[in-house]
This record gives C-alpha cells, structure tokens and sequence, in this order.
C-alpha cells in the first residue's frame, strides 16, 4: 500500500482514517454506527416523530445535570436543605444546573407523554412493536418513579409532604401496601435513611433501569424500522409506487383486496 | 516453537530473567534498608544476568517438546475408524453437550448470585423492619397542660437524627378519671394519606413556651381538626366527621412520671364514643394512613410491619 | 380467521420493510436534522425555563418567595408542622385532585391504588387490545374517543389540581385588611374578628373566598355568602350543626369554637356581600 506514491492531502486522510480503521479492525463499532446512521427510514416521517429523540435529549439533560448536582448534594437530613440552597446561590451557575434539572423533569415527563400520545395516534404500537409500546410503558412509570424520588431531595415543606402522601398511597395497596410504605421510608416513619434511600434510588437504580430500557427501546426501533404516518399517500407497506401512485401489493389474498386500495 | 518460527532471532525461552528482577528488587530495597542488603541484591542481580546473556547466547536451555503435531496426529488418528470397526467422531462432537458441565455452571452461577444479593438485599429491606418503635418521650411539666383546652405538643422523637424526628400531637387534659388523670393525645397525621392536620379554631400562640426540644402552644378553642390536602375533618376526638379519611385519628398513650407528662407508643382508633375522660377508644395496632382497620375493607391489609 | 391475519400482517411488514429500503431516505442526515432541531429546541425550552424561574423570583432572586414559575425552595422540611398545605408536582396533579373527589373512606383505595393501576393496565394492554391492523385515524373511531377523553379528563384534572389555590393561616390573616375593602366591611369590627377566626379555624382548606381557598368540590365559595341575607342567627345555627340546616352537608360542626366566636363568624359572613372589585 505504502509503496504507491500518495498526494499529500491523501496523506491526510490516511493519517486522519488510521484510528477509525484501528478501532473499527477491533470492535466492529464504525459500522454498527454507519449502520444505525445510514439506515432508511420512510421518506414521509413526520415532525411528530421527532418526539422521541427530543425525549432522549431531555433524558440526557437530566443524566448530565443530575450527576454535577451530585458532586455537590448532601443526601442528609441535617444538609441537604443548606447544600440546595449553597447550589442554588453561592455557587457559579449552580441556580442553572439546578433550574435546568428541575425543569428538565417536567419537560421529560411532558415530551415521555406526547411521545406516547403520538405513538397511539399513529397506531404504531401494532404488529410488531408491541414489545416497543410495553418498554414505553414501562420507561413512562420509570420516569414517574424519577419525578418522585427527586421529588424529596431538596427537603423543604413542599417535598417532605408530597412525599409522605406519595409513600401512603403505596401503603393503601392491598396486602404488600404497609410493606412497601415501610421499605420506602426505611421505618414506621420517614427519617434520617428515607432521604439517603431514595437518592440511592433516584441516582442509580432507576437511571440505570432507564438506560438499559432505552437501549432496548432503541434496538428495536432499529431492527423493526420507523413508520410511516398513517395518513401518508405513499406510507411504506402500501406497495411500491409505479406512475406516480402506490399499487398495492395485496396479491392472492382477495378477502383484504377492497382495503387500504386507493 | 522455535525450530519452525518465522523469526529465527527470537531469544530462547529462559527464567533467568525471574532471579534477575528478584535481584534488582533486592538492591532497590536495600538502598532504602541498608548498603549489604544492596549489595546482595547487587550479586543476585549480577550472578542472574550473567545466567540471562549466557542464554541468550547459547540459544536453548529449556526446550519444550512441541506436542503440537502429535496431537495432530492423535487427531488425525480418531478421524479414521478404529481396529473394532467402530464409527469415527465427527469434530463437531468433540464436544458433546454435557449435563454435568451445564448443571453445574448454572448451579455455580447461582451459588454466586445467591452469595453477593441474599445479604445485600437483606442489608437493603432489613433494616426497614427492625428495631423500629418509640422511646417514651417527655413533652413538659403537667401543669403546662390546662384542663378541656388543647395543646399543640411538638417535640423530637429521636434527637440523634434531628429535626426529621419531630413528632406533633394535640394533647388535652380531661381531669381526672377516678384518681388518675385522663389525657387525649391526638396525632396530627391524618388518616387518609398523612398530611398534616390543622387544628379548626384559633391558637393563643403569644403563651407558646418552649421546653428543651419541646414546643407548647396553646389553643384558645378548637372546634375539631381538618385535613388541607383532601378535606378530611375530625371532631376534637379525632372521629372523622366529612372526607375520606378511613378511620379517626391515630392517638398516642402516655404516661406519667414525678409530674411530667410522657408520650408513649402511637396507635391507631378506629372511632371514640363518648367524648373527653369518659371516651371509650376502640384501639388497633399502628396502621399507616389510608389502611381501614376495622370493617370489610381491613381485610386488605391482614399484616402490618413490626412498627 | 387469526391465522389470516397474521399470515397478511407478516407480509404487510415484509412489504413495509421493502417499500423502505427501496424509497426509505437515509436516517442521517435527513430524519436526523429534525430530531436535532427538536432537540435544540428541548434544551433552549429547558434553559429558558431555568432562567425564568430564577429571575422571576422577586428580590435578589434567591429568596423563598414564588416567581412565575414557583419557588425557587420552599421552607425547610418540618414533619411536625400544623400550617402547611401539601402540594405534589404539577404532572401528578391528576391523582392530588383524583384523591379529593373519592371523598368517602370505603372509595379511598380506588383513587390511589385502583385507578392508577387500571390506567397502567390498560396502557400495558393496549397492542393486545387493539389488535386491527388499520393505522389510519379516521378509521379508528374508538382510539380518537379514548385519546380525547384521556386527554380532557386528565386536563381538567389537572386544571382542578393546579387552581385549588390553599393559604397558609398565617397568610391569610394578612389578607384581612384586603377582604375588607373589597367586600366593603372595614369599619365594622365584628365583622373583622370574624374574618380572623375565619382565616385560621381552616375554613378555607375547603371553601374559596375572595379567589383563595381549597375549592373542593361541594364546598361553597363564600365571597358572597351575606347577599343571601340569611341572617346572623342562621349562620350560628349552621355552624353549629350544617347537616341539620342544609341536610345532606358534609361540613363538621363547628360548636367547639363557641357562642361568641361563632357570632363574630356569623357577622363576618353576613357582612360579605360580594367582591367588588
């Protein structure tokens, strides 16, 4: 290869490609990401369908504001209220990190909701993306569980109350309800291990539960493709498109030729 | 290895090097140590170095016997049918499945698992449940207490833990029951969901007086007790009277030691009759808001925690 | 029958993945371009939420008291409080209201464990309740009923949560000399004692008056309750006893305030004739 004279600015790229090609020679990586940026997606995606990927990026926000504020929180009854209070106004742009965590949330919860809501408008939780529409779900209460146990952590009045009613709601549950109210608060009471608990919660257990569902979530948007919006002249399953219109593909199955023919 | 390498300069295998570095390690330590111990250090690294080049030199000292063909040759040997006649192993079989091989990986696995979560979960939910109750407390002199009137009680629980544990309850004195003094100490968590009840009637908060980490403010009167959260109201017995709440107000027992008046264990009541030194209280063990204690729905919550 | 339908479903997926591989358009950059506007404009709508609830804090934008979008922190957490009215997070305002309407204890464990559970259910179910392959709206008439009623309820719902606008005691008896003077009752001192007792015998955890209290649902809003000119005695009887003077009342009685605060009371309610404002 080296021995064929090369011009300068191939040169450049060579040296430029060198690590690409090295890492891509040992994991495979560059193309699993070619494959995932280069896939085809319908021609006629919508803006609604951005949705989710905004979703995702409030998802980060949190992710990323959430752990500064951790270099800074105190998990403790006795400090926790100061140290919100030192983040909010001594420290450089700290009302900002906190702000756009606390605001984050509602923007997470209300884009979480208008993605579910589309996705349903869509029908695209049908065949095959019900496993999909189930991580959804289950990504939703999640983020439920995210509001919450932030809910406490700042440890004024608003949020001690919210959630001393939020841990008796789940003590109402039948049978495993005084249980689960009495692990939740780490006692009969909320006390000095409730704050502690649910930021260990807050921090670790739940992200890393929404971290994995995304990369599920994610893989099967992948493997089983975006739809089209349902109103699309030219929606991918109709058939190819021959003189400008969709013939449909429905061949041998007359009992479902009079549908979706236009 | 060697004879059939593609690089014929390679360096015979040697341990040599082993001695050396202990060597080298030796003298590092002994200029820390003392000079003698460098200079034994010194030696070893010397004697083993001089091991080392003349090695390298000479070519082998530690020949390994290349088995590599011949298990070629064992492999080639299986792939033709035996004396007896028998079939020979496909490759693919080399490795048949094995049970015990399977069994005991999964079961190891589990071992594992079982090993690092069994304590760590019980590390996480234990704790939760023992050792749990309330220390009698004392929340002031008897003489604070003024008799048909209440006072709103609040005090700390558990003062290692702070502000966290501050506990309030509306405590009025009855007179006396017989010979001994009867007392209505009324939980300020409503029994719907546990928020915080407020007392429905004016406080006479310029006599508020405060003991220790006790707080006492009296009331002027009080015509019962309601819930901001979902409208719960309660009478001054801390029956419900409107709203969801499923059952009255929890109630604490108390007791009485050299005129100081002690809160003790909080339990849960389902309805008083009667009111004041004269109530008769229907008592259940401590239940966590929104749970009926008595009636069909209690059926739903059969066990409580250890409180 | 079923078998049909998974045989065309099959294939229509076949044909969908066709169609897009033949006349799909790149992920990136295209689709990718609007998820990254959208994105920017996430967090352009998160920074600027941030900015705002900062700088809409009055004073030096640090203290307790609420911008435009809330508190910037609430007072420390008091477990033993006796005047602080709870509130949740607006996105579970749903269930805050949800609670108050189940207002009878056997209903209790419907509005917090039922309903939210069958919710849950019921999104969980819905691919394997809705199992047509037909996508299109118009021909989906029970989806667009479902997603409208969803949508309002929870929007009233909220709504509800969100305007039950409670007042601390102590903030209300504030709100006295402005009571007065819009409800046109400030010389008559009868009157004011009893807005007093009003403002902190917790009248306004369920009725509203004057644009604050609890607005529960079959509490009266009593801005105007003197222009029904019921008269004093009336009032003292239905405080005493609601239930005997409006059978059916869920209001407790409230005779332990006694004679003569339920008359200055009485004076209070018949002197508000009404906002004027």
């Amino acid at each position: 290869m080296a021995a064929t004279k090369l011009t300068r600015s191939q040169q450049i790229q060579q040296t430029i490609l060198y690590p690409i090609d090295w890492l891509e020679e040992r994991s495979g990586i560059v193309g699993g990401i070619k494959y995932f940026l280069f896939r085809k997606v319908p021609g006629d995606t919508n803006w609604f369908q951005t949705l989710g990927a905004a979703t995702l990026t409030a998802f980060i926000v949190q992710a990323l504001t959430g752990t500064i504020l951790a270099m800074y929180y105190k998990p403790d009854p006795n400090g926790a209220y100061s140290s919100i209070q030192h983040i909010t106004n001594d420290l450089f742009a700290g009302w900002l990190v906190r702000g756009m965590h606390r605001w984050g949330a509602s923007v997470f919860i209300i884009l979480m909701f208008m993605h579910m809501g589309r996705v349903f408008l869509f029908g695209a939780y049908k065949y095959p993306r019900e496993l999909n529409w189930i991580i959804g779900v289950l990504l939703l209460t999640m983020g439920l569980g995210e509001g919450f146990t932030g809910y406490l952590l700042p440890w004024d009045q608003t949020s001690y109350w919210a959630t001393v009613v939020g841990i008796n709601i789940n003590g109402t549950a039948p049978f495993l309800g005084p249980f689960l109210a009495q692990f939740l608060q780490g006692g009969t009471y909320i006390n000095a291990d409730t704050l502690s608990r649910f930021y260990a919660i807050h921090m670790l257990l739940i992200p890393g539960a929404i971290f994995a569902l995304i990369g599920l979530h994610l893989y099967l948007v992948v493997r089983l493709g975006v739809t089209s919006p349902p109103w699309s002249k030219e929606a991918a399953g109709k058939g190819p498109i021959t003189n400008g219109k969709v013939t449909t593909g429905r061949r041998g199955l007359s009992r479902f030729g009079t549908r979706g023919r236009r | 290895m060697q004879p059939h390498d593609q690089h014929p300069h390679v360096p015979g295998p040697s341990l040599w090097p082993v001695g050396f570095a202990v060597g080298v390690v030796v003298l590092l330590i002994g200029l820390i140590v003392s000079w003698y111990v460098a200079g034994l250090g010194a030696v070893i690294a010397l004697a083993f170095a001089f091991l080392w080049v003349r090695d390298l030199t000479t070519g082998t000292a530690l020949v390994d016997a290349p088995d590599v063909e011949a298990e070629h040759a064992a492999a080639a040997a299986s792939l033709l049918p035996a004396d007896g006649g028998e079939p020979a192993t496909p490759p693919a079989e080399r490795y048949p499945r094995s049970k015990f091989l399977e069994a005991s990986t999964l079961g190891l696995g589990a071992v594992i698992g079982g090993l690092v979560t069994v304590p760590a979960l019980g590390f996480m939910v234990a704790p939760a449940f023992l050792k749990q109750g309330q220390k009698d407390h004392d929340i002031g002199p008897l003489t604070d207490y003024p008799e048909g009137t209440f006072v709103i009680a609040t005090w700390m629980s558990d003062k290692s833990q702070g502000e966290v544990s501050r506990r309030t309850a509306f405590v009025r004195y009855n007179g006396l029951l017989g010979s001994q003094p009867s007392y209505t100490i009324i939980s300020n968590h409503c029994a719907h969901l546990g928020c915080p009840v407020q007392p429905n009637g004016p406080l006479d908060d310029k006599n508020t007086k405060q003991l220790a980490d006790v707080t006492l403010i009296p009331t002027v009167s009080i015509a019962g007790f309601g819930c901001p959260c979902h409208g719960g109201q309660y009478d001054t017995e801390g029956n419900r009277t409107a709203g969801p709440p499923v059952r009255a107000l929890d109630r604490y027992s108390f007791s009485i030691r050299n005129g100081r008046l002690f809160i003790g264990k909080p339990f849960s009541v389902s309805h008083v009759e009667g009111t004041g030194s004269a109530a008769k209280i229907h008592k259940w063990t401590l239940a966590f808001p929104g749970e009926h204690v008595n009636g069909l729905e209690s059926w739903l919550y059969p066990i409580q925690p250890p409180h | 029958m079923a078998s049909d339908r998974i045989v065309e479903r099959r294939r229509v997926f076949q044909q969908y993945k066709a169609d897009v591989k033949e006349r799909g358009k790149p992920f990136y950059p295209y689709a990718m371009f609007h998820d990254t506007i959208m994105s920017l404009v996430v967090v352009a709508v998160i920074i600027g939420l941030a900015i705002v609830w900062k700088y809409s804090t009055p004073g030096s934008h640090t203290g307790t008291e609420a911008g435009w979008l809330g508190k910037l922190l609430d007072a420390p957490a008091d477990p033993g409080t006796i005047n602080f009215v709870p509130r949740p997070d607006w996105y579970f305002y749903f269930l805050f209201y949800l609670l108050r309407i189940f207002k009878w204890p056997e209903t209790v464990i419907l509005g917090t464990i039922g309903i939210p559970t069958i919710c849950l259910v019921l999104l969980l179910a819905i691919p394997f309740i809705d199992l047509r392959a037909e996508r299109r709206l118009s021909r989906r008439p029970v989806a667009i009923i479902a997603s409208i009623l969803v949508v309002l309820s929870m929007g009233v719902l909220t709504y509800k949560g969100a305007t039950a606008k409670e007042a601390l005691g102590s903030e209300l008896v504030a709100k006295i000399p402005s009571w007065a003077a819009s409800e046109g009752f400030t010389g008559n001192q009868k009157a004011i004692a009893g807005a007093k007792l009003f403002a902190v015998s917790g009248c306004l955890n369920c009725h509203t008056y004057n644009g604050v209290g609890g607005a529960f649902p079959g509490a009266p809003n009593l801005t105007a309750e003197g222009a029904k000119n019921k008269g004093i005695a009336f009032q003292i009887d239905h405080l005493k006893c609601p239930a005997c003077k409006t059978p059916g009342s869920p209001m407790p009685s409230f005779q332990g305030l006694g004679q003569q605060n339920l008359t200055a009371l009485a004076n209070f309610l018949e002197a508000s004739k009404g906002s004027k404002k």
